[in-house]
């Protein structure tokens, strides 16, 4: 009875416990690029200035707009080293939330920027974007397969999304840009919001 | 059979086998979990929807942006967002500002009452009346903002909420095209206003 009972519960246990198996153990060799691809998408703080740049680049139409996918990888390399160099700039997330406050609010505005300014605009937002999941990175973690997980997903989103609205804004309807910068004032919105409590956070530590 | 003296004579050996499951069966340990911004995310999409006079006022602001038309029917909608983060960050930061129920369910009056009789202001009278409304709403929700899990989640999650209560308000708008449909428009501004009564008789 005793050996039938036991057989049971240990039958009982293997056919509930198993969990998926995996083929390719990524942590064994290129978990690093993974957690760099995966960090980015961890939280709505990095994802979301993306999105308000990927819709201010089509907004300035393919012309201008194509500026971003140089700048952008590269800024996101630089500002990710950048963490490990000069970690604790505590000003970063507040920056972040600074320049995503304009990015929305120039999208809901729907203005056409001169192009250094877009420049400019872009490369802020990379390097911030680069420093803050740079951030994550440990001291065992392998820095060149991070940042190039950072980098290759910050390319790809940037590129597939910004290509996506400016193919959205050549369809027809006059509706198509309103809803962008109904999009811009959302990201702007949030980001006024998350300004205030940032702000009211320092204060009240202050 | 007798359950308890089978359990008493095993009970040792369960207990190793249940140690062992409990041993053998642990997971990896996450830094990023998620959970924090799906739950942050979700507690702001469904605050201005769980919430009735949030909810009817919202759509209010899109019903009577399509029944002042163009420019309108995106100017209301574009503004209110931005108006009511200002607000948000007046309840972030502890401001007190008096009687807000009090004014979220007037909002919900005044807005059905407008779209009921087809009230058309001027396009600055209209965007001063909404963002008026937008702060108490955005003060309402703001004051919820720094329990969130996630702030930045809950932020994302009710300025959606809101921007798809204007966008199903504007929706049910487009009925003004045919003479029944702005009955029917009407109708939903009238039942609004009484849901805004409602509101203000029960504080």
């Amino acid at each position: 009875m005793k050996t039938r009972f036991s057989v049971t519960a240990c039958a009982a246990w293997a056919a509930c416990v198993p969990s998926a198996a995996q083929a390719h153990l990524v942590d064994t060799r290129l978990g690093d690029f993974y957690g760099g691809a995966l960090h980015p998408l961890s939280g709505f703080e990095f994802i979301l200035p993306w999105l308000a740049l990927a819709i201010l680049a089509a907004l300035q139409g393919a012309k201008n707009g194509r500026w971003v996918f140089l700048i952008f990888p590269l800024g996101l390399m630089i500002g990710a080293e950048l963490s490990a160099v000069v970690p604790d700039l505590t000003f970063v997330p507040l920056l972040n939330v600074i320049a995503t406050a304009s990015v929305g609010l120039l999208v809901a505005l729907g203005m056409a920027l001169p192009l250094p300014l877009f420049v400019l605009l872009s490369a802020v937002l990379a390097l911030v974007g680069g420093y803050q999941n740079g951030q994550a990175m440990a001291v065992d973690t392998n820095h060149l397969l991070f940042i190039g997980g950072v980098t290759a997903i910050g390319y790809g989103f940037i590129a597939l999304t910004s290509a996506l609205m400016l193919a959205f804004l050549d369809g027809r309807g006059g509706w198509r840009p309103i809803a962008l910068r109904a999009g811009g004032s959302w990201i702007a919105a949030v980001a006024i919001m998350v300004l205030g409590f940032e702000l009211a956070r320092v204060i009240h530590a202050g | 059979m007798d359950h308890s003296a089978l359990f008493k004579r095993h009970g040792r050996s369960a207990t190793t086998i249940a140690t062992l499951v409990v041993l053998m069966s642990a997971g990896p340990a996450f830094a990023h979990t998620g959970g924090d911004v799906i739950f942050g995310f979700w507690s702001g999409f469904l605050h201005p929807i769980t919430g009735l006079d949030h909810l009817v006022a919202m759509v209010a602001v899109g019903l009577w942006g399509a029944q002042l038309g163009n420019p309108a029917i995106w100017v209301l909608p574009i503004t209110f967002p931005l108006v009511m983060a200002l607000g948000g960050v007046l309840g972030i930061s502890g401001v007190v500002i008096p009687y807000p129920e009090v004014v979220i369910a007037a909002s919900a009056i005044a807005l059905g009452l407008a779209v009921a009789f087809r009230i058309t202001p001027p396009l600055w009278i209209a965007a001063v009346l909404v963002g008026v409304f937008a702060i108490f709403h955005g003060y309402a929700h703001g004051m919820e903002l720094p329990g969130a899990a996630d702030p930045v989640g809950f932020g994302v999650g009710f300025v959606t909420a809101t921007g798809l209560l204007h966008l199903c308000g504007i929706a049910i708008g487009t009925l003004t095209r045919w003479p029944i449909g702005g009955r029917v428009v009407q109708a939903c501004g009238a039942a609004i206003g009484c849901v805004g009564v409602f509101f203000l008789y029960s504080l």
